[in-house]
């Protein structure tokens, strides 16, 4: 047994070694990016290159001054990703009960669908829909966006949380309908709250996939309504083309919200799965 | 328990309406007229049959869109889905710690793809590019800028989209990896099993149905690439990262030509939903 564990040990040695190492290589652009916005740029002409400049906060100040209204941006973002997020819940999360306790034929097939449905790019059906919703007068609304963005990532919830629900006994739901529970309590009362953890996972990927939309904001909206990755398209104007630690600290604040998000809710965040079987 | 029909009517109805309004009327709608000559702003509407899509294939920047996607999902996904499932493979462990480097791994799928066009463009092109800072190092002059470069343009494109879906990968993997019994692993390990036979014994047979999933969310996000180019190389240089997303985009919104755009947006549905028909059919028979 001490080889066994010796072998263990050793491996687990080898195991952070290359994890390490892996993170370093993928947190390099970033870190690159997170120096530059704090005035840290490499002087590549000296050799070899070197480090220049100071730190300073100026660039997040700047923010301000190349795109006026950067700081509404991301209040727009924030509001309308979480808004499309909790509708997409609301709409996935009943559907995807019903698809869990019904048995018909192709109920696989179903919701095998949705996640083809999720893997559908938005340039799919953007054009005619771009066209649908300014015949609805809904382009360049809160609400036009928002909807959109809901019906976008809603496939997803559909397939991720049926996965969850079918994992659900139905012992629980059985009993409370026997006390005479009604559906619309059912799913409140005791389906929902069996469920909070892989419902919570489900919203946050949703905010963080609406957060990141670029193409339903860029082609529903025309200036009344600007999200953050809209936003980042005006840094990236030929005449503003060198003013990249502006931009880099455009993309930390836009990047901090979604890594706190992430880092809070970790835990949670592992219930979210794509594996209709799983156990746990 | 059994669900009654006005049970299903009340769960089901809103997100039928939610994805009919906004999903399936406009791909239906939007199909409709790629056969006519419709536009938003036309004054005329006429039956033209296949005209938009024979137009669209006649055009040599969406033949070399076709190529270079194909390169793309091709070279993409496998690499995705093997960089995605190393990095779960050495999570799966419980390590100090492993809440912050499953945080921090997930870092780049955080970024926008927008935002890593920005990002990537400053690092790669101008003064303070990490291509410059090592070759400095290196002690070369400066070289030229990867994705200005017609043939390094495309291969920097697919490494830059790695980098970013990878760790959604392992994000997606990891509760599915973690999920599998220990004495299976431990069985394996006894049996003096090389983790090369642990991966093939053990992980790849449990993960199934799980990497069939992953895989098909990679297919449909590889051929809908379209922010990550944008702003990067917007397509070029000349057609080299030039994508049918991106085509269609150029040709709906950029230059008017709405039936070609909404065409060409068309057959990326189209190839989507056929990826999707094999997935169906791998799917149902990794369930049994």
């Amino acid at each position: 047994m001490t080889t066994f564990h010796g072998r263990r040990r050793r491996h687990a040695t080898v195991r952070v070694l290359l994890l390490v190492a892996a993170i370093a290589v993928f947190l390099m652009p970033l870190a690159w990016t997170v120096l530059a916005s704090f005035g840290l740029l490499p002087d590549n002409s000296a050799r070899p290159p070197s480090w220049a400049g100071s730190i300073t906060l100026d660039h997040f100040r700047e923010i301000g001054i190349a795109e006026p209204t950067f700081w509404q941006e991301l209040a727009t973002s924030t509001v309308a990703s979480a808004c499309a997020a909790v509708l997409t819940i609301a709409c996935s999360f009943p559907a995807a009960y019903g698809l869990a306790r019904s048995r018909f034929r192709g109920e696989r097939l179903l919701t095998q669908g949705f996640l083809v449905l999720a893997s559908l790019p938005a340039m799919a059906y953007v054009i005619p829909l771009s066209d649908l919703m300014r015949r609805a007068h809904l382009v360049d609304t809160f609400a036009g966006m928002v909807l959109t963005e809901a019906a976008v990532t809603a496939p997803l919830a559909v397939y991720v949380l049926h996965g969850a629900l079918r994992q659900l006994s139905p012992e629980w739901e059985e009993a409370a309908f026997l006390d005479g529970a009604g559906l619309v309590r059912l799913l409140w009362q005791v389906v929902l709250p069996l469920t909070v953890p892989s419902v919570v996972a489900t919203a946050i990927v949703m905010f963080v996939l609406d957060w990141n939309l670029l193409l339903v904001p860029l082609v529903l909206t025309s200036g009344e309504i600007k999200t953050v990755p809209v936003a980042m398209m005006d840094f990236f104007t030929f005449e503003r083309e060198l003013d990249w630690p502006t931009a880099a600290a455009a993309l930390l604040v836009s990047l901090v919200p979604l890594a706190i998000l992430a880092g809070v809710f970790h835990r949670v965040l592992e219930r979210f799965s794509l594996d209709s079987r799983r156990t746990s | 328990m059994r669900l009654t029909r006005r049970d299903r009517l009340f769960l089901f109805t809103p997100l039928a309406v939610l994805l009919s309004g906004w999903l399936g009327l406009p791909a239906v709608l939007g199909l409709v007229a790629t056969f006519t000559t419709y536009s938003p702003f036309a004054t005329t509407v006429r039956f033209s049959g296949f005209d938009n899509y024979v137009r669209v294939f006649r055009d040599g920047q969406f033949g070399a869109a076709i190529t270079n996607i194909t390169i793309f999902t091709l070279v993409a996904v496998p690499l995705e889905l093997g960089l995605g499932f190393a990095l779960a493979y050495l999570l799966r462990r419980p390590i100090r710690g492993r809440g912050l480097w499953r945080v921090l791994l997930l870092l780049p799928w955080l970024v926008s793809p927008i935002g890593n066009g920005v990002m990537w463009h400053f690092l790669l092109v101008g003064a303070t590019s990490i291509v410059d800072f090592g070759s400095g190092w290196l002690g070369l002059s400066n070289i030229a800028s990867p994705i200005g470069d017609i043939r390094l343009a495309l291969p920097t494109v697919i490494a830059i989209e790695v980098w970013r879906e990878a760790p959604f990968v392992t994000f997606l993997l990891l509760p599915g990896l973690a999920a599998i019994p220990n004495d299976l692993w431990e069985h394996s390990i006894l049996d003096g099993a090389s983790w090369v036979r642990q991966v093939i014994d053990v992980a790849l047979p449990s993960l199934r149905p799980l990497l069939l999933a992953v895989t098909m969310l990679l297919v449909g996000l590889s051929l809908g690439t379209f922010d990550s180019v944008l702003i990067l190389t917007g397509g070029g240089p000349g057609t080299a990262t030039m994508t049918p997303a991106l085509y269609s985009y150029n040709q709906a919104f950029a230059i008017n030509n709405w039936p070609i755009g909404a065409a060409s947006a068309w057959l990326i549905a189209g190839s989507v939903l056929g990826v999707g028909l094999v997935y169906v059919r791998l799917a149902r028979r990794a369930a049994i």
